[in-house]
């Protein structure tokens, strides 16, 4: 099931509904890819709330895209993990090193609104 | 009274331990008992409930002269109820009725033996030497079949090991009963989250962190900090006494789980000594937002949600009123 994306202003939402492939994911890595540079985005929402499980490839292909995003001058924010995912990742030593969380899409935007003059992540 | 009440315990200790009608026959099936063991036992009944006293007090002998036994032996009331369950035991146990009511009247004196404490292996040793006994007469009634005695005495066997079963079983589930209250004491002892301002809440940890109660800070923690949206974490360590690499571990691990929820994590209430072994531990804490103690925690909490703590005008609101 291939993953929607929303145009949204300047940001890019990909909201993942229900468990993907490792097909669907790197489809996902290159349509948001290709989208960041000819909508020219400034940012990039994936939210994962709906998905209970996030596997060591899934977490790879979501750094993977967050890094790609950064390259073509789009920051990313992934929302959304939920308490008992969060804390599998921990546990398998799975990371989003150098990438923004955020609770929601609600924080995200808002994440991503306020660092979107200078592209450096800070709070207030 | 007394009767009812050990009643309803032994009923209560058969639900707690899942001794259902159904489980009660997967045990009878698992010790092998037949119709046929039915059919055998039979034959023996008479032997076996004529000579009950004499098997009964068979039992108790061997038991009498072990100082383990002596618990029970030494109070004369206890020592009158358990001679009396196991006379009840052994004629039952010639019934060939092994349904629900026969598990109970089992569990009762499992019961009065795990209240008394006594040792399982006293008592296995002296259920031997029961059996034993039993085993002679049998024998002896089938002087001229052996063979059939001793199929007679081991179809009696299977009921004697099914109740072995029940009763290992209850002694060992009225044991775990009591680090399974210990284990819920520690859980409501566990760490409460507090919610101080909007968005932030505030975790105080005291006391021992091993991985099961560290397990328990992390859940609660992130199922909170979605409950309350929080996005600052204060968490003062202040009474945690000593860290060593595996709490140092958990503690990082609660913080990355954070973290991936949106959530900033500042550690307040590190002690010296605390902050040195960490140090000399080799941790990893560039990863870690310390703060000195808690008031400077809560500052920076309150900074990064962009809250700024001013001294006002004192209201009269609500404080007693001096010129009445």
């Amino acid at each position: 099931m291939p993953v929607p994306i929303l145009k949204q202003g300047e940001i890019l939402v990909a909201s993942i509904q229900a468990a993907l492939s490792d097909v669907d994911l790197a489809a996902l890595r290159d349509d948001l890819a290709d989208r960041v540079g000819r909508l020219r985005s400034r940012g990039v929402v994936i939210d994962v709330t709906a998905l209970d499980v996030l596997d060591s490839f899934a977490t790879r292909t979501i750094r993977g895209i967050a890094y790609t995003a950064r390259l073509r001058g789009a920051n990313t924010v992934v929302v959304g993990i939920q308490p008992d995912v969060a804390f599998a990742m921990v546990q398998l030593g799975l990371s989003l090193d150098g990438i923004a969380t955020a609770l929601d899409l609600e924080d995200g935007l808002e994440l991503l609104l306020r660092t979107r003059n200078d592209g450096r992540v800070h709070r207030n | 009274m007394g009767q009812l009440a050990n009643q309803t315990s032994t009923q209560l200790l058969a639900k707690d331990m899942g001794l259902t009608p159904q489980s009660i026959e997967r045990r009878r099936k698992i010790v092998g008992l037949e119709a046929q063991d039915l059919v055998r036992i039979d034959a023996i009944k008479e032997l076996v409930s004529g000579h009950v006293d004499e098997f009964t007090t068979l039992f108790f002998d061997y038991l009498s002269p072990l100082d383990e036994a002596r618990p029970m032996l030494s109070n004369r009331t206890i020592a009158d109820r358990a001679r009396k369950l196991k006379r009840e035991h052994l004629l039952a146990m010639v019934q060939s009725d092994y349904g629900t009511a026969y598990v109970e009247q089992r569990l009762e004196l499992a019961l009065l033996y795990s209240k008394v404490g006594l040792d399982l292996r006293v008592f296995l040793a002296a259920f031997h030497h029961l059996l034993k006994g039993i085993g002679a007469m049998v024998m002896k009634h089938h002087e001229h079949a052996p063979l059939e005695g001793f199929a007679h005495f081991m179809s009696l066997k299977k009921v004697a090991f099914f109740d072995l079963g029940l009763i290992v079983d209850a002694i060992v589930f009225e044991r775990e009963r009591i680090i399974r209250q210990q284990q819920d004491a520690i859980r409501e002892l566990s760490t409460p989250v507090l919610q101080i301002r909007e968005r932030l809440l505030l975790l105080p940890i005291i006391g021992v962190i091993d991985t099961h109660r560290a397990r328990l800070i992390t859940d609660s923690l992130l199922k909170s900090i979605r409950a309350a949206r929080a996005k600052v974490v204060v968490m003062d360590i202040t009474g945690v006494a000593t860290i060593d690499s595996k709490v140092a571990n958990h503690l990082i691990q609660t913080i990355t789980a954070a973290r991936l929820m949106g959530a900033s994590v500042i550690i307040t209430g590190l002690s010296s000594d605390v902050a040195q072994s960490l140090v000399a531990l080799g941790i990893d804490l560039a990863k870690l937002n310390t703060v000195g103690d808690l008031q400077g925690g809560m500052e920076e909490a309150e900074n990064l949600l962009g809250y700024r703590v001013v001294p006002g005008e004192r209201t009269t609101n609500g404080a007693p009123e001096t010129h009445a």
